[in-house]
C-alpha cells in the first residue's frame, strides 16, 4: 500500500504542488502513515586506537580497520565521522566533559566532584540531545511511545557522579542508565506477572465478600454485594489484559546472570535482546547503551586482556603491546555493535515495512579521542542503519568541527529543526549535512 | 387549601429563635373557634394536617417536614401568632400549647425524630486516614520496637577523611539539640586538624500530625538527608552543581509516629566552608528550623506510610465516613500491591510462613480459625513455589479482604470490642495487650482507653479532632490587608498556629484537664514574634511560653487571635462568620445556607457606620432574620477584636457595642455583654456541654451518637459535667462507650466470621 510520500515522489511533485491539484487521494492523508525512526547511542569510554581504527579514504569506496572489522556485513549502511571535536571547556576534566558534554553539548555547573584536574564540576547545563528528541517524539500523539526513551547500561558503577552520567534530562537533571538487566527487564515487563497474581487473588476476594454477606443484615449485604461487583469488574479487566497475546514472549534474563565485571558479554547480549524487545513493542523510539561510564576500568579477560582499560588507555602510542590490547578492546565493542545491528536487521518491523534496522539509527560514540593524551578531538562517531534519511556507506573527514553540530544533524533528522543546541557558538554553520 | 410560597413557610420549622417575640394580641376570630378542650392531636387533624401532612410528613402545598429545633414554648408562640397561615391567631394560647405539644411530641423534636426513624450504627468501612495509619502499624508488626524515653536531640559524629564515615575514622561523637551546623572554616572542633572530613546526624523525627511534610537542607556542601527510608535518600546532593544552596522534599507522614532520619555531609580538601541547617515546612506553617521538641535519639524502625492515591472521603455527615465506589476499590487493590511489593521481600527473609500467620491474625483482629489459615496463608504457601510472592499473595489477600477493610458494628465479642476501643482512640489496629486482654476474657475498656491515651497517636488523633471541631484547615489563607495591618504575615500566622495548638494541648494533656478553660482561659501562648506583634513584652528571640493576658477581655480560644483573625475579612471583622462558628461547632447548632445568595455590603459604602451596624443593616430584611437573629448577636459578643485579633475599644471613632445574646433551645434569653460573659454562658451551657460530647464522639467514633442509644448524649454529658469537664475522662467514655454494645439494636447473639 503506497502512502502519500511515496505517491507524491513517483509523480515527480512536492508539497508545493498540492493545492492546486485537489486530487482527493491526496487530501487528509493520515500522518500515521510515515514510518518509524529510532535513535540508538551507545557508549564506550576511554578513547580509541586512532590509526587502528578510523578508514584512510574519504568517500563511499573505504577500506575497515581493524576495530571496524565486525561491521563489514554493515559497511554500506554506516557512516565514519572523522573531524568532529568537542570543544566545549569549563569546569571538570577531561573525563568528565568527555562524557557529560557529549551528548549536551554544554559546560558543566561548577560543583564538588574533583577530576584529576582542572576545576570541581557538577552536572551539565543543558538537556541531552537523545532526551531533547525524545521529548518531540512524546509530544506528538503519532510518535508517542509508553516510555519514550530507554537508558540501558552494562556494568555502569552505581555512583552517580559527573562521570557516571551521559543522559540529561535538563539542566542539573541526570538521569540513570539501568545498569542491572533484571531490573530491565522488571520495568519492561514486570507488572505483566503482577497482573496475572492480582487478578487470582481479586477471585478469592470476592469468595470471601461472598461468605461474609451471608452473615450480615440485609442492608449490610447490599453494600458488600456492590463491593464484590467492583472487585469483579476489575478481576475481568486484568485478566483480559494479561491474556493479550504479545509480539513475542519478553526475553527473560537468567536469574544467575549479576551485574559484574566478568558478566559483561552476557550483559551486554541480554541488554541488547531486551533493547530490540523494545523497539519490537514500540515501548520506545530512543534508547542509550552505556558501557561502564568515563574512566571505565572493565577488565576484558574474555579477550584475552587483563589490565583494566583505563590504564591502558594512558599506555604512549609506542607501547605496542597496550596499543594492540586497546584495539582488540576496540573490536570487541564494534562487535558488540554488529551484534546489535544483526538482531535488528533480522528482526521485521511488526507493520511489516522492512527491518527495524531500515529505521534505526546506531550512534557509536566515545568521550575521548585517544586516552593517553586525553584529546577531545577526532571523537568516536560511527552510524549505521537507515532511520535517517542520510546517505549512508561513507567515510567522512570534517576537519575539525564542533561536535555540536553533529548533534543537530541528529535532530534535524527527526525533523526538528532546531537552529541552536547545547552550547550556541558552537552551533555556527548550522548542522553537518549528512543526507 | 392556598398557595404560599415556600420561602415564608419555611421559616417555620427551620432554625432557631427568630428573636424576641411580644407576646401577640389575640385577633378577632374569623370563623368558629375549635369547640373547647380538644387534644392537641386533634386540632392538629382539623387544622393543620391538611399542609403538613397527618404525619408531619408534609403535603401537596408544603412539602417540608415539620421538624425544626425550637423550644416547646417558642414554638407555641410562633404557632399562635402565625398559624394556620390563611387564619392566623385564631388559637387562643391554651390550644396554640396543646396543639405545640402534640407536633413538639410526635414529630417535630430531635427526640421525635430519634423514635421514629432510629438511627442504626452502619456497616463502615475504614477510611482513607484510617486504612493508612492501619497499614503502617500492621507493617511494624515485627520490626524491633521503637526507643521509649527517647531523648530529645539528635546524635552528630565526625569522621575524618572525606566521604567515607569509617568507624576507625570517627573523632566525635554527642548530641546535639538542633542540626544547625556552622563552625565555619574548619577545624570543626578541638581535635580535628584533617583538611576533609565528613559529619553524619541520626536520630528520629516526630511527626505532630498528619500531612506532607517539606524538608530542607541548606548547605553547600556535598549532602544526604534519608527520612523513613534508609536506602534511597529523600535529597541527594552529594553532587553539588551550580548556585544552589538548598535541597528541598517532600514527603508524607502519618501524625503520631516517629520517623527515621540520618543527614550526612562532607568537606572537600579544596572547599573552604562548611555549613549545614535542617529545616521543615509543616502542613499550614512556615520554614522553620526543626526544633529540639521534634527530633529524638536513638535507632528508629522505617513506618509504611501508603503513597496510592485514594479518593476522598464523604464529610456530608460531619464527620468522615467511606463509601463503596470503583475508585476506592481500585485505590485498594493499588495500595495493597504497593505494600505487598514494599514489604513482602523483607519480611520472606525469616520464617516467611509464621510471620504471614501473624500478620493476617493481627490484620483481621482475631485469632485465624483453621478454616481461615488455610485460606489465607497456607494455601497460597502451597500454590506459590517462590515463598517471596507467597507473601506477596498473602498481604494482597489481607488487605483485600472485608475482615481488614470492615470494622465490627454489631454487638459482636471481646475482639470486636478491642476493634472499636483501637479505633476510637488511635485510628488504628489494637496492640498485642488488647489482643491478649480480650483473649483471656479479661478486656476492660475504661482501663484499657486510660493506657492508650498515653499513645502519641491518641494525643495525635485527639489534635487532629480539635483542628477539624474549629475548621483550622480552612484558615489557610489569612492574608490581611498590609495597610490596615502591617506586620500580619505568613510567619505571625504560622506562629499562631503554634500558639493555639499549645493551648490546646495545655487544656487536654496538662495536669489538670478542665475543658471550660477553652472558653475562660486568661492566657494565650507566645515568642518573642507574636508578643512583638500584640503588645507584649517579651525578648525578641523568647521561645514559646504562656502569657497572661487581662482576664476581663480574653475568653481562651473565643478571643484566640488566630481564630478571631481566620473569622475575619482582609481588613475588618467578620460577626457573621463568628456567629456561625459559635453557633455551629459550639452550641451545635445546625444551619442552613442562606436562601438567596448575598454579597457583603462592602464598608466602604458606608463609611461611617460600625461593623455592627453595617451587619445589621445588611442582614435586616425578614428572609435574612430568620438565622441571623441568631446569628448576629452572638458574633457581636466578640467585636472588640478586630480582624488580627488585636482588642479594640473603639472602631470608627466609636466605642465598640459588644452586647449580645442567645436564646436557649429550653427558651431563656441570655445577655452577654462581650467575650468574657460569653465564655461564662458558653462554660455553663448545657448545649455547649452537649454540642462538644456529640462533636467528639462523631470524630472518634464515625456512627451516630444516636445509634448508641437514645439517651447516650445525655449519659455522657451528665458524667462529663460530674467529672469536672474532663476532656481525657470524656475520651475514656467515650471510647468505651462506643467499644460496648448498646444502642437501639438488643444484643444479638454472637456472630462467628
Amino acid at each position: 500500500m503506497m502512502d502519500r510520500r511515496d505517491f507524491l515522489r513517483n509523480l515527480g511533485l512536492g508539497a508545493g504542488a498540492l493545492p492546486f491539484l485537489n486530487l482527493p487521494s491526496l487530501q487528509a492523508a493520515p500522518r500515521k502513515a510515515s514510518r518509524k525512526q529510532r535513535l540508538v547511542v551507545m557508549f564506550s569510554p576511554d578513547g580509541v586506537v586512532p590509526w587502528n581504527f578510523w578508514p584512510d579514504q574519504e568517500g563511499d569506496a573505504f577500506t575497515l580497520k581493524e576495530s571496524l572489522t565486525p561491521l563489514a556485513p554493515f559497511q554500506k549502511k554506516m557512516l565514519a565521522l572523522h573531524g568532529l571535536n568537542n570543544r566545549i571547556k569549563g569546569d571538570g576534566d577531561g573525563h568528565m566533559r568527555g562524557i557529560g558534554c557529549l551528548l549536551t553539548g554544554i559546560e558543566l555547573f561548577p560543583g564538588n566532584i574533583q577530576g584529576g584536574s582542572d576545576t570541581p564540576a557538577g552536572w551539565a547545563k543543558g538537556i541531552s540531545i537523545d532526551q531533547e528528541i525524545k521529548n518531540q517524539l512524546q509530544a506528538n500523539p503519532d510518535t508517542r511511545t509508553r516510555f519514550g526513551s530507554l537508558e540501558f547500561g552494562v556494568n555502569v558503577s552505581d555512583r552517580a557522579d559527573t562521570w557516571t552520567r551521559m543522559v540529561y534530562a535538563g539542566p542539573n537533571r541526570p538521569i540513570a542508565p539501568i545498569s542491572n538487566p533484571h531490573h530491565m527487564f522488571k520495568k519492561l515487563y514486570g507488572s505483566e506477572k503482577d497482573k496475572q497474581m492480582i487478578a487470582s487473588v481479586l477471585d478469592d476476594v470476592r469468595e470471601d465478600l461472598k461468605k461474609l454477606a451471608e452473615k450480615v443484615s440485609a442492608e449490610d449485604r447490599k453494600l458488600l454485594e456492590e463491593h464484590a461487583a467492583f472487585v469483579r469488574e476489575t478481576e475481568k479487566e486484568l485478566t483480559a489484559v494479561a491474556k493479550e497475546k504479545m509480539a513475542a514472549p519478553p526475553p527473560a534474563p537468567d536469574a544467575s546472570l549479576r551485574d559484574e565485571n566478568d558478566s559483561i558479554p552476557k550483559l551486554s547480549r541480554q541488554q541488547i535482546e531486551l533493547m530490540v524487545n523494545s523497539f519490537k513493542q514500540d515501548f520506545a523510539r530512543i534508547a542509550s547503551l552505556q558501557y561502564t561510564q568515563s574512566v571505565g576500568g572493565a577488565k576484558f579477560r574474555w579477550i584475552g586482556v587483563t589490565e583494566g582499560q583505563h590504564e591502558l588507555s594512558h599506555k604512549p602510542d609506542k607501547d605496542e603491546p597496550a596499543q594492540a590490547a586497546l584495539t582488540k578492546i576496540n573490536k570487541w565493542y564494534c562487535e558488540e555493535l554488529a551484534y546489535l545491528c544483526k538482531r535488528l536487521e533480522e528482526t521485521p518491523e511488526p507493520d511489516g515495512r522492512g527491518s527495524l534496522l531500515d529505521n534505526t539509527l546506531i550512534v557509536w560514540t566515545n568521550e575521548l579521542g585517544q586516552g593517553n593524551s586525553h584529546t577531545r578531538n577526532n571523537i568516536p562517531f560511527i552510524a549505521v542503519g537507515n532511520g535517517l534519511d542520510w546517505k549512508m556507506g561513507r567515510s567522512l573527514k570534517l576537519k575539525g568541527v564542533p561536535h555540536n553540530r553533529f548533534l543537530l544533524s541528529l535532530a534535524h533528522g527527526f525533523g526538528h529543526r532546531l537552529e541552536r543546541f547545547g552550547n550556541p557558538e558552537m552551533c555556527a554553520g548550522g548542522p553537518v549535512v549528512l543526507a | 387549601m392556598r398557595s404560599s410560597t415556600i420561602a415564608v413557610l419555611a421559616l417555620l420549622p427551620l432554625l432557631g429563635s427568630c428573636g424576641k417575640d411580644a407576646d401577640p394580641a389575640p385577633s378577632p376570630a374569623k370563623g368558629p373557634p375549635p369547640a373547647p378542650a380538644l387534644a392537641g392531636a386533634e386540632i392538629y387533624q382539623k387544622l393543620c394536617a391538611s399542609c403538613h401532612g397527618a404525619k408531619g410528613e408534609g403535603g401537596k402545598d408544603y412539602p417540608e417536614p415539620l421538624v425544626g429545633e425550637r423550644s416547646l414554648e417558642k414554638l407555641a408562640v410562633y404557632v399562635r401568632k402565625k398559624m394556620p397561615e390563611d387564619k392566623p391567631g385564631i388559637l387562643s394560647a391554651d390550644e396554640a400549647q396543646r396543639v405545640s405539644k402534640y407536633i413538639y411530641d410526635a414529630f417535630y423534636s430531635k427526640a421525635a425524630q430519634a423514635r421514629r426513624e432510629p438511627p442504626r450504627r452502619e456497616l463502615s468501612r475504614l477510611t482513607v486516614g484510617q486504612y493508612k495509619t492501619s497499614v503502617a502499624d500492621l507493617m511494624s508488626l515485627f520490626a524491633n520496637p521503637q526507643p521509649a524515653d527517647a531523648k530529645p536531640g539528635l546524635r552528630q559524629e565526625l569522621f575524618n577523611g572525606g566521604r567515607r564515615f569509617r568507624d576507625d575514622k570517627r573523632i566525635n561523637d554527642k548530641v546535639v539539640p538542633t542540626l544547625d551546623f556552622n563552625p565555619g572554616s574548619y577545624p570543626p572542633a578541638e581535635n580535628v586538624t584533617i583538611e576533609e572530613y565528613s559529619v553524619r546526624w541520626s536520630g528520629g523525627l516526630v511527626a505532630p500530625e498528619t500531612g506532607d511534610y517539606e524538608i530542607i537542607l541548606e548547605t553547600r556542601n556535598g549532602a544526604r538527608v534519608w527520612v523513613n527510608d534508609e536506602t534511597t535518600p529523600l535529597l541527594d546532593g552529594w553532587v553539588r552543581s551550580g548556585d544552589s544552596v538548598v535541597l528541598k522534599g517532600t514527603l508524607s507522614l502519618l501524625g503520631g509516629r516517629i520517623y527515621p532520619i540520618r543527614v550526612e555531609i562532607f568537606k572537600e580538601k579544596k572547599e573552604k566552608l562548611v555549613a549545614a541547617a535542617l529545616k521543615w515546612k509543616l502542613p499550614h506553617r512556615v520554614e522553620e528550623l526543626i526544633p529540639e521538641r521534634r527530633l529524638r535519639v536513638g535507632k528508629f524502625n522505617e513506618t509504611m506510610v501508603v503513597r496510592t492515591p485514594f479518593p476522598p472521603d464523604d464529610r456530608s455527615m460531619g464527620y468522615e465516613r467511606g463509601t463503596i465506589s470503583k475508585a476506592w476499590d481500585e485505590a485498594t487493590t493499588e495500595a495493597a500491591v504497593e505494600v505487598a511489593t514494599a514489604m513482602g521481600p523483607r519480611l520472606a527473609k525469616s520464617d516467611p510462613q509464621g510471620r504471614a500467620r501473624k500478620l493476617v491474625e493481627r490484620a483481621f483482629r482475631r485469632p485465624l480459625t483453621p478454616e481461615l489459615q488455610q485460606f489465607f496463608v497456607d494455601r497460597l504457601f502451597a500454590e506459590n513455589k517462590d515463598v517471596e510472592t507467597a507473601l506477596k499473595c498473602v498481604i494482597i489477600l489481607a488487605l483485600k479482604s472485608p475482615r481488614f477493610l470492615y470494622l465490627p458494628h454489631e454487638t459482636g465479642d471481646a475482639y470486636d470490642v478491642a476493634t472499636r476501643l483501637s479505633y476510637a482512640l488511635w485510628d488504628s489496629l489494637p496492640d498485642a495487650p488488647l489482643l491478649e486482654a480480650a483473649k483471656a476474657g479479661t478486656l476492660d475498656p475504661v482501663k484499657e482507653a486510660g493506657r492508650m491515651l498515653g499513645d502519641p497517636r491518641a494525643k495525635a488523633k485527639v489534635g487532629a479532632f480539635y483542628h477539624r471541631w474549629l475548621q483550622l484547615d480552612r484558615l489557610h489563607d489569612l492574608a490581611k490587608d498590609p495597610k490596615s495591618y502591617p506586620g500580619f504575615d505568613a510567619g505571625i500566622v504560622s506562629d499562631l498556629r503554634t500558639s493555639l495548638d499549645l493551648f490546646l494541648e495545655d487544656v487536654t494533656w496538662g495536669e489538670k484537664s478542665d475543658w471550660r478553660q477553652l472558653m475562660l482561659a486568661d492566657t494565650v501562648h507566645m515568642n518573642g514574634r507574636l508578643a512583638k506583634f500584640y503588645g507584649v513584652e517579651l525578648p525578641a528571640d523568647a521561645p514559646f511560653q504562656k502569657v497572661k493576658m487581662d482576664p476581663k477581655k480574653h475568653a481562651g480560644l473565643l478571643t484566640h487571635p488566630l481564630l478571631m483573625a481566620g473569622f475575619s475579612y482582609a481588613s475588618v471583622s467578620s460577626p457573621i462568620h463568628r456567629g456561625v462558628f459559635l453557633a455551629r461547632a459550639l452550641l451545635g447548632r445546625r444551619l442552613r445556607a442562606p436562601p438567596d445568595a448575598v454579597t457583603p455590603i462592602p464598608p466602604e459604602l458606608h463609611p461611617s457606620l460600625s461593623t455592627r451596624e453595617r451587619i445589621l443593616l445588611q442582614t435586616k430584611g425578614p428572609d435574612c432574620q430568620s438565622c441571623h437573629a441568631m446569628i448576629n448577636p452572638l458574633g457581636f459578643a466578640l467585636e472588640n477584636f478586630d480582624a488580627v485579633g488585636r482588642f479594640r475599644e473603639v472602631e470608627k471613632e466609636k466605642p465598640v457595642n459588644a452586647q449580645g445574646s442567645y436564646w436557649t433551645i429550653g427558651g431563656e434569653d441570655v445577655k452577654f455583654n462581650g467575650a468574657r460573659e460569653l465564655g461564662e454562658f458558653l462554660a455553663r451551657s448545657e448545649e455547649a456541654h452537649e454540642a462538644f460530647v456529640e462533636h467528639l464522639f462523631h470524630y472518634l467514633v464515625k456512627q451516630p451518637i444516636l445509634a448508641h442509644g437514645l439517651n447516650r448524649p445525655d449519659l455522657l454529658r451528665e458524667g462529663f459535667v460530674k467529672d469536672g469537664y474532663d476532656v481525657r475522662k470524656l475520651l475514656i467514655q467515650e471510647a468505651a462507650a462506643a467499644a460496648l454494645p448498646g444502642g437501639v439494636k438488643k444484643a444479638e447473639e454472637r456472630k462467628t466470621p
